[in-house]
C-alpha cells in the first residue's frame, strides 16, 4: 500500500464523529491556551492528558489512543495559532514562540491594522501547518523504514543524542540542563525494573511499585509550577487591549506576505525536525532571515506585515516538524513532544518506527486529523478572533485556583490515590523553584519519558556484547549518533570559550 | 548578520532566565542534588546484581546516573561562586500571604478529598482560594466555586460514569 492509501485510511479514522469532535475541542482549547499568557503549550497539554484519559475511558485502547492524541496534538498546534493574538493586541506574547511577533504585530495594532495582522498570522499558520503535514507524510515512511533497521545500540545512542540536543539548547546553564536530565533519568528508575522484575528504590511502599507516574510529575512541574509563579508574583497592570478592527487583509497585505509565509514555513519545518530546536528558535530565525532579504529592512519593527507573517508561519511549521522525530523514531525533540509521547505510552502505544506498522490507525489518523484541525483553526481564528481576544480578560483570580482544581481532579481521576496528589503539589513547588532559578524543566520530563527505554536498550546492547561498552562505538550508525551528541555539547562550549553568547532558550 | 545576532536577540527577548543571577540558590541546590545522587548511588548497591535476562544487572544504570549527578553538582557548586558577586537584590515583592493560603488549602484539599467527598472539598478549596486571590463578593465567588464543583462531578460521574468520592462519609 502506498502513502496515499494510508493517508486515505487516516482520513477515514479522522472523520469519525468522535474524532472530529476531539480535534475540534483540541484546537479550541489550544487556541485558548495560546491566548492566555501564563499557560504555555506544555502545561496545556500536560493538564489535558488526564481529562482526555477520562473522556476516552470507555473506548477500546487503540481508538482511545487515537482520539486522545488527536486532541492533545490539536492543543499543541492550536496554541501556535493563539499565541499570536496577545502578541499583536497586547504586546504580551501568549507563549515564547510568539515573542518576535510582538515586534511588528503590536506596531500594526497601534496603527489600527490589528485585524490584518491577526488574519495574516492565521493564514500563515494554516499554510505552514499544511506544509509541515505534507513533509510529515513524505518523510514518515522512509524514516521509519530506516529506523526499523536500528538495533538496541543504535537506539541507545540516538536517544542520547536526543537528550544532548534538548539539554544543550535549554536555558542558560548547560550544567543545570544536564542535572535536570540526569534527575529525570534517575526518577524513572524508581519502581519495578522492566527487564529483571526487581523492585528498585521502592522500600516496600505499594504506591512506589509502579514508579512515579509521568502524568503527575508533568502536570505538577509545568501546570502547577506556572500557577504558583503567577500567584506569588504580582501580575502587571492589565494593558489596554487594542481594537481588532477590519479582519480581512487587503490585497496588498496578502501580496506582501506571500513570500515570507512560504519561506517561514519551510525554514520552520526544517528547524522543527531537528531535535532540541523548537518553535521559538524557528520564529526568531525566520524573522531575521526576512529582515535580511527584505528590500526595506528599516520597516521592520515599525509594523511590517512580513514581520508577523514569517515568524507565525515558522512556529506553526516547526510544531508540525517536531512531530516527525516523535512519530517515526520515537525520540521527542522537545518538552511538548515528550509530553505527547508520555501520553501515547500511557495508552500502551509506543511511538517509533513500529507505530506505522503496529498502529497505522493512530499514526495516520493523527496526520489526517492535523489537516482537518488546521482547517478548523483557520475558520475559528478568522471570524472568531474577536471572541478569542475576550479570553485575555479572564480574571486571574478565578483562573489560577481553577487550574489547581483541574490538576487535582485530573490526577485523582486517573491515579485514585491521595499520594499522587501530594506528589503533584510537591512537584509543583519544585517546578516553581527550579524554573525561577533558571533550571530548565523540559529536559527532566524528557529524561523521565526516555529513561526506561534508554536503560532497556543499553542493557540489551550490552547483553549481546557480553558487557563490553565498546559496542556503542563499534556499530557505525551508533558511533555516528554518539559523535553528533558529543559535537552538540562541545560546539556551544567552544563558542563560549571564544567569547560568543550562545544562550538559547527554547520553549521545549 | 550572523549567528551571533540571533543568539543576542534570543538573549534579550528572554525576559527572565538566562540573565538571572542565581548563585546562592545554586549552591544549596547543588548540595541537594549531590545528596540525591549519593542516595541513589548508595541505595543502588542494595539492589540485586543478578542479571537474569541481561548481562547488566538492574543496579548499574542508577549507579552510573547517581555518579554523574554528583559530578554535575560539584561542577555547579564551583560555578555558583562565579555568579555570587553579581547577585542583585530581588526588589520584586512576592505575594507570600496569598501563596501560603492557597498552598495550605491545596494540601488540605489533597488530604481531605476522600473523607469530605469531591464536591464539598472542591467547593471549599475554590472558595478559600478565590478569596485569597482577591477579596470579593462572597456570593459570586461561592456560586462560581459551587458551579465548578457540581459541573465536574456531574460530567465525570453521571455522564462519563467515572468514579470520584461522593458525599462525606458521615453523610451517606
Amino acid at each position: 500500500m502506498g502513502v496515499m492509501d494510508f493517508l486515505m485510511q487516516g482520513f477515514q479514522t479522522a472523520i469519525q464523529p468522535q474524532n472530529l469532535f476531539f480535534a475540534f475541542i483540541g484546537v479550541l482549547i489550544g487556541t485558548a491556551v495560546g491566548v492566555l499568557p501564563g499557560i504555555g503549550p506544555m502545561s496545556g497539554v500536560a493538564l489535558l492528558i488526564p481529562v482526555t484519559a477520562t473522556f476516552t475511558s470507555g473506548m477500546d485502547p487503540s481508538a482511545a489512543a487515537t482520539s486522545s492524541i488527536i486532541l492533545l496534538a490539536g492543543v499543541y498546534y492550536g496554541a501556535m495559532y493563539g499565541g499570536s493574538t496577545t502578541s499583536i493586541l497586547l504586546n504580551t506574547p501568549g507563549e515564547s514562540s510568539s515573542v518576535v511577533t510582538t515586534l511588528d504585530g503590536y506596531q500594526m495594532a497601534r496603527q489600527g491594522r490589528a485585524g490584518a495582522a491577526l488574519s495574516i498570522a492565521a493564514i500563515g499558520s494554516f499554510f505552514a501547518g499544511i506544509v509541515s503535514i505534507i513533509g510529515l507524510v513524505l518523510l514518515a515512511d522512509p524514516l521509519s523504514e530506516m529506523a526499523l533497521k536500528f538495533g538496541p545500540a543504535e537506539y541507545f545512542s540516538l536517544m542520547l543524542l536526543g537528550l544532548a540536543a534538548v539539554s544543550g539548547l535549554a536555558g542558560g546553564s548547560i550544567t543545570k540542563a544536564w542535572m535536570m536530565t540526569v534527575t529525570g533519568l534517575l526518577i524513572a528508575t524508581i519502581g519495578i525494573d522492566a527487564v529483571s522484575g526487581v523492585a528498585r528504590f521502592t522500600y516496600d511502599i505499594p504506591v512506589l511499585f509502579g514508579g512515579l507516574e509521568f502524568l503527575t510529575v508533568a502536570v505538577g512541574l509545568f501546570a502547577l509550577g506556572e500557577v504558583f509563579k503567577t500567584i506569588l508574583h504580582k501580575e502587571e497592570d492589565a494593558e489596554k487591549v487594542a481594537k481588532v478592527g477590519r479582519v480581512l487583509p487587503s490585497r496588498a497585505d496578502l501580496k506582501e506576505s506571500a513570500g515570507p509565509i512560504a519561506r517561514g514555513s519551510f525554514l520552520g519545518f526544517f528547524i522543527g525536525v531537528l531535535p532540541g530546536a523548537g518553535a521559538t528558535l524557528a520564529s526568531f530565525f525566520s524573522y531575521i532571515a526576512e529582515k535580511k532579504i527584505s528590500k526595506n529592512p528599516e520597516k521592520f519593527g515599525k509594523g511590517a506585515i512580513a514581520g508577523v507573517a514569517a515568524p507565525e508561519s515558522a512556529n506553526n511549521a516547526a510544531s508540525g516538524g517536531a512531530m516527525i522525530p516523535l512519530l517515526t523514531l520515537g525520540i521527542p525533540g522537545s518538552g511538548t513532544t515528550a509530553i505527547l509521547m508520555g501520553a501515547l505510552i500511557m495508552y500502551n502505544v509506543q511511538p517509533g518506527p513500529l507505530l506505522f506498522s503496529d498502529h497505522p490507525d493512530v499514526a495516520w489518523g493523527l496526520i489526517a486529523s492535523m489537516f482537518i484541525g488546521n482547517l478548523m483553526l483557520l475558520i475559528l481564528n478568522m471570524p472568531l478572533v474577536k471572541v478569542f481576544a475576550k479570553i485575555i480578560e479572564t480574571p486571574a483570580k478565578y483562573l489560577l485556583p481553577i487550574i489547581i482544581a483541574i490538576s487535582v481532579f485530573g490526577v485523582y481521576a486517573v491515579q485514585v490515590t491521595t499520594f499522587d496528589l501530594f506528589l503533584l503539589i510537591g512537584f509543583g513547588l519544585a517546578g516553581y523553584l527550579l524554573a525561577q532559578n533558571d533550571y530548565p524543566i523540559a529536559p527532566l520530563v524528557l529524561g523521565l519519558v526516555l529513561g526506561p527505554m534508554i536503560e532497556n536498550n543499553m542493557r540489551r546492547a550490552l547483553t549481546t556484547s557480553n558487557g563490553d561498552f565498546m559496542v556503542f562505538v563499534q556499530q557505525p550508525i551508533s558511533a555516528f549518533f554518539l559523535v553528533c551528541a558529543v559535537l552538540w555539547i562541545l560546539i556551544p562550549f567552544v563558542l563560549r570559550l571564544k567569547g560568543k553568547n550562545v544562550v538559547v532558550n527554547v520553549e521545549g | 548578520m550572523g549567528l551571533g545576532e540571533v543568539f543576542l536577540l534570543l538573549l534579550f527577548s528572554n525576559k527572565e532566565g538566562s540573565t538571572l543571577q542565581t548563585g546562592k540558590f545554586d549552591r544549596y541546590a547543588s548540595i541537594l542534588f549531590a545528596l540525591l545522587g549519593a542516595a541513589f548511588l548508595i541505595e543502588s548497591r542494595n539492589i540485586s546484581k543478578s542479571a537474569y535476562g541481561s548481562e547488566v544487572g538492574p543496579n548499574v544504570f542508577p549507579f552510573l546516573l547517581g555518579l554523574i549527578l554528583i559530578l554535575l553538582s560539584v561542577k555547579l557548586f564551583l560555578e555558583s561562586f562565579k555568579n555570587i558577586q553579581k547577585e542583585k537584590k530581588n526588589t520584586e515583592s512576592l505575594q507570600i500571604k496569598r501563596f501560603i493560603i492557597i498552598l495550605t488549602a491545596s494540601l488540605l484539599y489533597a488530604g481531605f478529598i476522600e473523607t469530605l467527598g469531591y464536591i464539598l472539598s472542591t467547593f471549599l478549596f475554590l472558595y478559600v482560594s478565590f478569596q485569597a486571590m482577591e477579596r470579593g463578593s462572597w456570593i459570586k465567588n461561592g456560586i462560581i466555586a459551587l458551579a465548578f464543583s457540581f459541573f465536574v462531578y456531574f460530567l465525570f460521574v453521571v455522564v462519563l460514569e467515572g468514579s470520584l468520592p461522593g458525599m462525606p462519609i458521615w453523610f451517606s
